[in-house]
C-alpha cells in the first residue's frame, strides 16, 4: 500500500464535493435529535425574520397610510411578541448547531488520531512529521472554522433565503421570478468556479504543510546547521517555502474573494429589477383590488429582496470557508482512507516446530525498494540468548523489525510459538515481544512516567513501590545516573539528557514489561562499557524462559550468546562459534 | 539600566507593523471607503425613486424612471469594481505582511545560537512562524478594512438617518451603545476562554507530535490505546472549551438581533407616528429601514473584529519577543587557518543548579589524537559542544592556537572544525547535499570524504547514486550508514580539527578501523578528538582523558593510565575479552 500522502494518485485524489460532504456529515449522523431541534429553531427564527417585513408592510399599507395609529400599535405588539420568540429560537439555534459543530470536530479529531494510531510504521517513515502535524492541526482547524462558525449561519441563511424566495414568488410571481433570476446566475457562477477555488485552496494547504515540514526539520536539527555554518541554508530553504506559500496564498486569496463582489453585484441587479419592474407594476395595478400592487407592497418587496440577497452575500463568504474546509477535508480524508497493511489473519498456520520463533523462507523489501532479506530461515528457542552480528546495512534491524511485526514479510512466514505471527492480536503479540529500538524515544515528562509508559502492572505504583520493583529486576543501580532519580524531568526533543541516558530509560522500560522475547537493537551502543556490564548482568538475571536477541557491533555484548547469527547482504547465517562469527565479521566484505 | 532604557519607548503596537506598507494600506482604505460610500447612497437612490414616483402620481406629471436606473446601475458597477480591487489589494497586502514577517523571523532565528533555539523550543517557533503569523494575516486582511469601513458606515448611516429625521434617528442610534456594551461584556469573558483553550490546543498538538515522532515505539509496545486516551483527554477539554465559548456566543448573537429588531419596531411605531403627522415621507420611511440594516452589520463586525485584533496583538507580542531577542553578536575577527592547538582552561558549564562540567583544563597539540572516555552522562558531549562553540562556558576559556574561540570569525572557524554528532541527523535531501552540507565543499573534497568514510560501495549500489534522496530522519538508512554519512559530512569541509562523538557506536569494528586508517592517510595533520567507549581503538592515542560526573579524573597515555587510574583499569577490564578480538584485526 502506498502510504506517501504526497504521491496520491489522481484517482485517489478525485472525489466529488457531494461525496466528501456526505462522508463528513456521516460524522454527525448520531446527532439526529439535536439536528431536528436545531432545524425547528432555525425555521422559527427564519419565520420571524420573514414575517417581520410582511407585518411591517401590512402596517404601512393598512394603518400608516390611512393614518390608523392604533392599528400600528397592535401590529407592533404582535411584532414584539414575535421578536421575543425569535430571541429564544436564535439562542437555541446557535447553541444546538454550534454544539453539533463542536462535537463533530471532536469526533473528527478523534477519528484522525485513531487512524494515525492504527497505521503502521511504514506510514510514518514515508511522510514528514511536519506535514502530518500540519494536516492534523491546520487542516482540521479549517474544518473547525467552518463548522463552529459558519455551518450555523449557513443553514440559517439558507432557510431565510428559501423563505424569502417563497414570499417573493407568492406576493407576485412574475416580479418574484425576476428578482430571484440573478440568484440563478450566482448559482451557475458558483458551480463553475467552486472546483477552481477548492483547487487553489488545496494547493495552498499543501504548501502550508510543506513549510511546516521545512521548519520542523531545520529547527530540530539546528545544531548541525550551526556547526556546519549553514545558517544561510536554513534561510534559503525557508525562503523558498515561504515564497511558495506566499504565491499560493495570494492565488487562493484571489480565488476566495471572487464570490462576494459578484454576489453583491447580482444583489444590486436584483434591487434594480425590483425598482424598475416594481414601479411599473404599481403604475399599472388597479388600486383596491385583491391583487393590487401598492407602494407598501413595493417597500415590503425591497425588504424581502434584501432578506433574500443579504444572506446570499453572506453565503459568498461562507462558501469560501466551505471550499477551504473541503480542501482540508480532502487532505484529511487521504489519511482516513488509508488502512493498515498489518491485519490480524484468522487462519492460524501452525508449524510442528516447538521453537519460540521461526523464520520460514522469509523475503522482505521496503515499499518501493530492493529486496533487503532473501529467503531467511532460522529458529530461536525459549530462554536462549541470540546475537545478530554483521556489518552495517546488512539487514539486522530489518530482521528485528520483522520479529516485532513492524512490517510483514513480502514472502514467507514468521512463526511465534508455533503460530503465524500475523494471527496474534497486537495486544498478545506485543506482550510477548519487547523491542528496544535503535533510536530511543521519550515522552515529555519524568523518568518514572517513561519507564512505566504503557505498563499495566506497575502504572499505579508509588515511587517507593516502584523502586522496590526496580530492585527486584536488578534495575535500581541504573537510576543513580539520573540527577533526581525517578522524578528527573525529560523532554521529548532536544538534549535535555544524554543519548546514553535515553537508552537506559528505554532499557528499563522494556525489561519491566517482562517480555518473552527481548530484542536489543544496538540498544546500548552509547552506554559506557561498565554500565553495559551491569546491563548484561541484568539480562542474565531475566527469567529463565526469556529469549534475548541482541544486535550489536561491540563484541563484548554478545560473548555470552548461546548462538550467533551472522547477518550480511540480506542473508542470515548461523555462525558455528563466537570465533567463527568474528572471523566472518573481520574478513566479511561489507556490501552496504 | 539597559533594561529600563529599553522599556521607555512605548512598545510598538500592531499597527506599527503596517508602516512599510503605507501605500497599500492607504489604497486599501480608499477603495473600501469608495465602495462603502456608494453603498450608502443606494437606499437613497431607491427612496428618491419611490418618492418621485408617488409625487408624479399625485401631480400627474410623467414619471421618468431612467435616471434612477442609470444612477443605480452605475453605482452597483462601481461597487463591484472597487470591492473586487479592494479584495485583491487586501489579499496582496496581508500576504506580503505575512511573508515579510516570516522572513524577518527566520532571519532572526538563523542568526541565533543553538542554545537559544533549544531554550525557546522549536515547536514554539513553529507556532510563531505559522499560527501567530496567520492571526496577524487575518488582522490585515479582514480586521483592518472591516473596522475602517464599519466605522465609516456607522457614521455615514447615522448622519444620513439624522438628516432624514433626527428624532427617529436618535432612537435608532441608541442601539449602538446597547450592542457595544453587550459585546464588551461577552468578549471579555470569551477572551479569557480563548487564551485557556489555546493552551489546551498546544497540549493537544504536543500529544499529536509525540505520537508521530514516537510512532515506532508505540507500535512496538502496542500503546495506541494509551495514546488515544491521552488524546481523548485533551480533545475532550478542547471540546468543552469550544462549547463554553459557544454558549457565550449563543447568548450574544440573539441579543444583538433582538436589539436590532427592537430598532425596526421603533421605526414602525415612531416612523408611523411621524408619517401620520406628515413629518416624514413614505420614501424616507423605506430608507430608514434600509439604513438600519446598513447600521447593524458594521456594529456586529466591529465586535468580532475586536476579537481578531486582540488575538493578533497577542501573536504580535509573541513574535516580537523572538525578533527583539538580542542577537548573538559576531565578535570574531580572525580568519587565519587553524593549526589545531587547543587549550581548555578551567572551564565550567552549569545547567540549572547542577554543574555539567567542573573546572576542565587540558591541552591538545596540533596533529595529535585525543580520546575522551567516561561513563554515560559524564559530560562528554557537552565538552565537544564547547569545542565547536555550540555552547559557551559559564566560566573559563577555550583557546585555539592560543586565541579565544570567540575571536575567530565563526564562518572560517566552522569550516575548519568538523563535528560528527552522536545522534543521526539526516536531512530530506539527496545524499550529495547531505554530505556537501557546507558551501565550501568542492567535488574533490566530497569524493575524498566519501572514500574515507567507506561510503563508495554503498552509494554506488543506489539507483541514483549520490543524487538519491533520503527520507527525513534517514529512516531508509541503517544506523551505520547514517553515521558514516555524518562522518563524510564533517570530513567534506576538509577540517583541521575533527570531533567525533561516539562515532564507533554504530559502526562495526572492521569498518571503524578502516575508516580511521583512511582518516590518518587522507587527512594528514588533522587534530582528532574522539569521544568513545572503546579503549582498544584509542590505546595508541596521544592522550586519553577520563571524564566522570563532569570532572577530569585522569589524563595521560594508555600505559600511564593503566598504572595511575583504577577507574581506567576498571573500564579497560570491562572490555578485556573484546579487546583480544579487536587486536586480531590489526
Amino acid at each position: 500500500m502506498n502510504y506517501d500522502l504526497n504521491k496520491f494518485s489522481e484517482q485517489q485524489e478525485k472525489t466529488s464535493t457531494l461525496g466528501a460532504l456526505k462522508r463528513l456529515l456521516a460524522l454527525i449522523a448520531h446527532e439526529k435529535k439535536n439536528l431536528w431541534l436545531a432545524l425547528i429553531a432555525i425555521l422559527i427564527n427564519a419565520g420571524v425574520n420573514l414575517m417581520g417585513p410582511l407585518l411591517i408592510g401590512r402596517a404601512i399599507d393598512k394603518y400608516v397610510i390611512p393614518g390608523n395609529y392604533h392599528g400600528v400599535l397592535v401590529i407592533s405588539g404582535i411584532l414584539l411578541a414575535m421578536y421575543l420568540c425569535g430571541l429564544i429560537a436564535s439562542y437555541l439555534q446557535t447553541k444546538m448547531m454550534g454544539g453539533v459543530g463542536q462535537r463533530m470536530l471532536y469526533t473528527l479529531r478523534n477519528a484522525i488520531f485513531n487512524k494515525l494510531q492504527q497505521l503502521p510504521v511504514a506510514f510514518f517513515n514515508q511522510n514528514k512529521a511536519g506535514d502530518l502535524i500540519s494536516r492534523v492541526n491546520n487542516d482540521t482547524d479549517k474544518i473547525n472554522t467552518f463548522f463552529s462558525q459558519s455551518l450555523m449561519q449557513f443553514v440559517g441563511n439558507l432557510s431565510i433565503m428559501t423563505g424569502a424566495g417563497i414570499f417573493l414568488l407568492c406576493i407576485n410571481f412574475k416580479l418574484g421570478a425576476a428578482t430571484i433570476a440573478p440568484a440563478a446566475f450566482a448559482l451557475i457562477f458558483t458551480k463553475i468556479l467552486s472546483p477552481w477555488v477548492k483547487r487553489k485552496n488545496a494547493v495552498n494547504l499543501k504548501s502550508v504543510g510543506g513549510m511546516s515540514a521545512e521548519i520542523q526539520e531545520s529547527l530540530n536539527n539546528f545544531k548541525v546547521i550551526i556547526a556546519f555554518n549553514r545558517r544561510d541554508y536554513f534561510r534559503k530553504r525557508f525562503d523558498e517555502a515561504n515564497k511558495d506559500n506566499y504565491t499560493t496564498s495570494i492565488k487562493a486569496g484571489i480565488a476566495n474573494n471572487i464570490f462576494l463582489p459578484v454576489y453583491t453585484l447580482l444583489a444590486g441587479a436584483a434591487q434594480l429589477i425590483v425598482l424598475a419592474y416594481g414601479i411599473y407594476l404599481v403604475s399599472i395595478s388597479i388600486p383596491n383590488t385583491s391583487d393590487s400592487f401598492t407602494i407598501g407592497s413595493l417597500i415590503v418587496y425591497f425588504s424581502y429582496a434584501n432578506s433574500f440577497y443579504n444572506p446570499l452575500r453572506q453565503l459568498a463568504t461562507l462558501w469560501t470557508s466551505f471550499q477551504t474546509a473541503m480542501a482540508g477535508w480532502d487532505r484529511i480524508s487521504q489519511i482516513l482512507s488509508l488502512d493498515t497493511n498489518l491485519v490480524t489473519v484468522k487462519e492460524k498456520v501452525v508449524t510442528l516446530s516447538d521453537s519460540l520463533l521461526e523464520f520460514n523462507n522469509v523475503h522482505f523489501a521496503y515499499p518501493g525498494g530492493n529486496e533487503i532479506l532473501h529467503n531467511i530461515n532460522f529458529k530461536m528457542e525459549r530462554g536462549k540468548t541470540y546475537a545478530l552480528v554483521g556489518p552495517t546495512g546488512g539487514g539486522k534491524t530489518t530482521t528485528a523489525s520483522l520479529i516485532a511485526r513492524l512490517y510483514d514479510p513480502t514472502e514467507g512466514t514468521i512463526f511465534l510459538g508455533g503460530r503465524d505471527i500475523r494471527s496474534y492480536e497486537p495486544e498478545e503479540r506485543t506482550q510477548k515481544i519487547g523491542f528496544i529500538l535503535q533510536e530511543p524515544f521519550l515522552f515529555t515528562g519524568t523518568v518514572k512516567e517513561n519507564i512505566l509508559y504503557s505498563n499495566e502492572i506497575y502504572k499505579d505504583y508509588s515511587n517507593e513501590e516502584l523502586e522496590k520493583a526496580l530492585k527486584e529486576s536488578n534495575l535500581e543501580s541504573l537510576l543513580a545516573i539520573f540527577e533526581n532519580g525517578l522524578e528527573t524531568k525529560v523532554l521529548s526533543s532536544g538534549d535535555s539528557i544524554s543519548l546514553g541516558q535515553k537508552q537506559l530509560i528505554a532499557f528499563m522500560r522494556a525489561v519491566l514489561r517482562n517480555p518473552e522475547i527481548l530484542i536489543l537493537d544496538e540498544a546500548t551502543a552509547n552506554i559506557d562499557t561498565i554500565t553495559e556490564q551491569l546491563l548484561s548482568d541484568i539480562l542474565k538475571k531475566l527469567p529463565e524462559t526469556t529469549t534475548r536477541v541482541i544486535i550489536a557491533h561491540r563484541l563484548n555484548t554478545i560473548e555470552n550468546a548461546d548462538e550467533i547469527y551472522f547477518v550480511n547482504s540480506g542473508e542470515v547465517i548461523r555462525a558455528g562459534s563466537l570465533d567463527d562469527a568474528i572471523d566472518r565479521l573481520l574478513s566479511g566484505k561489507r556490501v552496504s | 539600566m539597559a533594561d529600563k532604557k529599553e522599556q521607555l519607548p512605548k512598545k510598538p503596537g500592531i499597527f506599527s507593523l503596517l508602516k512599510p506598507y503605507k501605500g497599500l494600506v492607504i489604497m486599501l482604505i480608499a477603495f473600501a471607503v469608495f465602495s462603502n460610500s456608494v453603498n450608502l447612497w443606494l437606499p437613497k437612490i431607491i427612496s428618491h425613486g419611490i418618492d418621485d414616483y408617488i409625487h408624479s402620481v399625485i401631480t400627474r406629471i410623467h414619471f421618468d424612471l431612467d435616471p434612477t436606473l442609470i444612477k443605480f446601475s452605475s453605482a452597483i458597477l462601481f461597487i463591484f469594481i472597487f470591492s473586487y480591487l479592494q479584495s485583491i489589494i487586501q489579499t496582496y497586502t496581508s500576504e506580503r505582511v505575512a511573508r515579510d514577517l516570516r522572513t524577518r523571523l527566520s532571519d532572526k532565528i538563523s542568526r541565533q545560537s543553538n542554545s537559544f533555539i533549544a531554550e525557546v523550543n522549536p515547536s514554539k517557533l513553529l507556532t510563531n512562524l505559522t499560527g501567530d503569523v496567520d492571526s496577524i494575516k487575518l488582522f490585515v486582511s479582514q480586521a483592518l478594512v472591516s473596522i475602517i469601513s464599519s466605522v465609516f458606515l456607522i457614521i455615514g448611516a447615522s448622519v444620513l438617518l439624522l438628516t432624514i429625521n433626527w428624532k427617529l434617528a436618535l432612537c435608532v442610534i441608541a442601539i449602538i451603545p446597547i450592542i457595544g456594551i453587550t459585546f464588551a461584556v461577552v468578549l471579555k469573558k470569551v477572551r479569557v476562554l480563548f487564551k485557556e483553550s489555546r493552551a489546551v490546543i498546544d497540549w493537544l498538538n504536543k500529544v499529536i507530535n509525540e505520537s508521530i515522532l514516537g510512532s515506532a515505539l508505540i507500535r512496538v509496545i502496542n500503546s495506541q490505546q494509551l495514546e488515544f486516551d491521552k488524546f481523548l483527554k485533551a480533545n475532550t477539554k478542547a471540546r468543552d472549551y469550544g462549547l463554553s465559548i459557544l454558549r457565550l456566543f449563543a447568548g450574544l448573537i440573539p441579543v444583538i438581533t433582538f436589539t436590532a429588531n427592537i430598532a425596526t419596531l421603533s421605526i414602525l411605531v415612531l416612523g408611523g407616528h411621524f408619517y401620520i403627522n406628515h413629518t416624514m415621507t413614505l420614501g424616507d420611511f423605506a430608507a430608514f429601514n434600509s439604513y438600519l440594516v446598513i447600521l447593524i452589520f458594521p456594529i456586529i463586525m466591529i465586535g468580532f473584529m475586536s476579537n481578531i485584533i486582540a488575538q493578533a496583538t497577542a501573536s504580535f507580542e509573541r513574535i516580537n519577543a523572538v525578533i527583539d531577542a538580542p542577537d548573538s553578536p559576531e565578535t570574531g575577527t580572525i580568519t587565519e587557518p587553524l593549526r589545531g592547538n587547543i587549550e581548555v582552561k578551567n572551564v565550567n558549564v552549569i545547567y540549572g543548579q547542577k554543574p555539567a562540567l567542573k573546572d576542565i583544563s587540558f591541552s591538545v597539540k596540533a596533529g595529535s589524537k585525543i580520546a575522551v572516555i567516561g561513563p554515560t552522562a559524564a559530560g562528554k558531549t557537552q565538552l565537544l559542544y564547547l569545542l565547536t562553540n555550540l555552547i559557551k562556558p559559564n566560566y573559563g576559556e577555550i583557546l585555539f592556537d592560543g586565541r579565544s574561540i570567540d575571536e575567530y570569525v565563526s564562518e572560517s572557524f566552522h569550516s575548519q572544525v568538523g563535528f560528527v554528532f552522536q545522534d543521526s541527523i539526516i536531512f530530506n535531501m539527496s545524499i550529495r547535499e547531505n554530505i556537501a552540507f557546507s558551501d565550501t565543499v568542492t567535488d574533490q573534497s566530497l569524493e575524498k570524504a566519501i572514500d574515507t568514510a567507506e561510503l563508495r560501495e554503498f552509494i554506488d549500489s543506489l539507483p541514483d547514486k549520490l543524487n538519491t534522496v533520503v527520507s527525513e530522519r534517514g529512516s531508509s538508512l541503517s544506523g551505520g550508514q547514517k553515521q558514516r554519512i555524518m562522518l563524510a559530512r564533517a570530513l567534506a569541509v576538509n577540517p583541521k580539527v575533527l570531533l567525533l562523538d561516539d562515532f564507533t557506536a554504530r559502526v562495526d569494528g572492521n569498518t571503524e578501523k578502516k575508516i580511521l586508517d583512511n582518516v590518518q592517510k587522507n587527512y594528514r595533520g588533522l587534530t582528532l578528538i574522539s569521544v568513545t567507549q572503546k579503549i582498544a581503538s584509542v590505546e595508541h592515542y596521544d592522550q586519553i582523558i577520563l571524564l566522570m560526573e563532569g570532572e577530569i579524573i585522569a589524563t595521560g597515555k594508555h600505559d600511564e593510565l593503566m598504572h595511575s587510574s583504577t577507574e581506567y583499569v576498571q573500564i579497560f577490564d570491562s572490555q578485556q575479552s573484546t579487546s583480544n578480538y579487536e587486536l586480531r584485526s590489526k
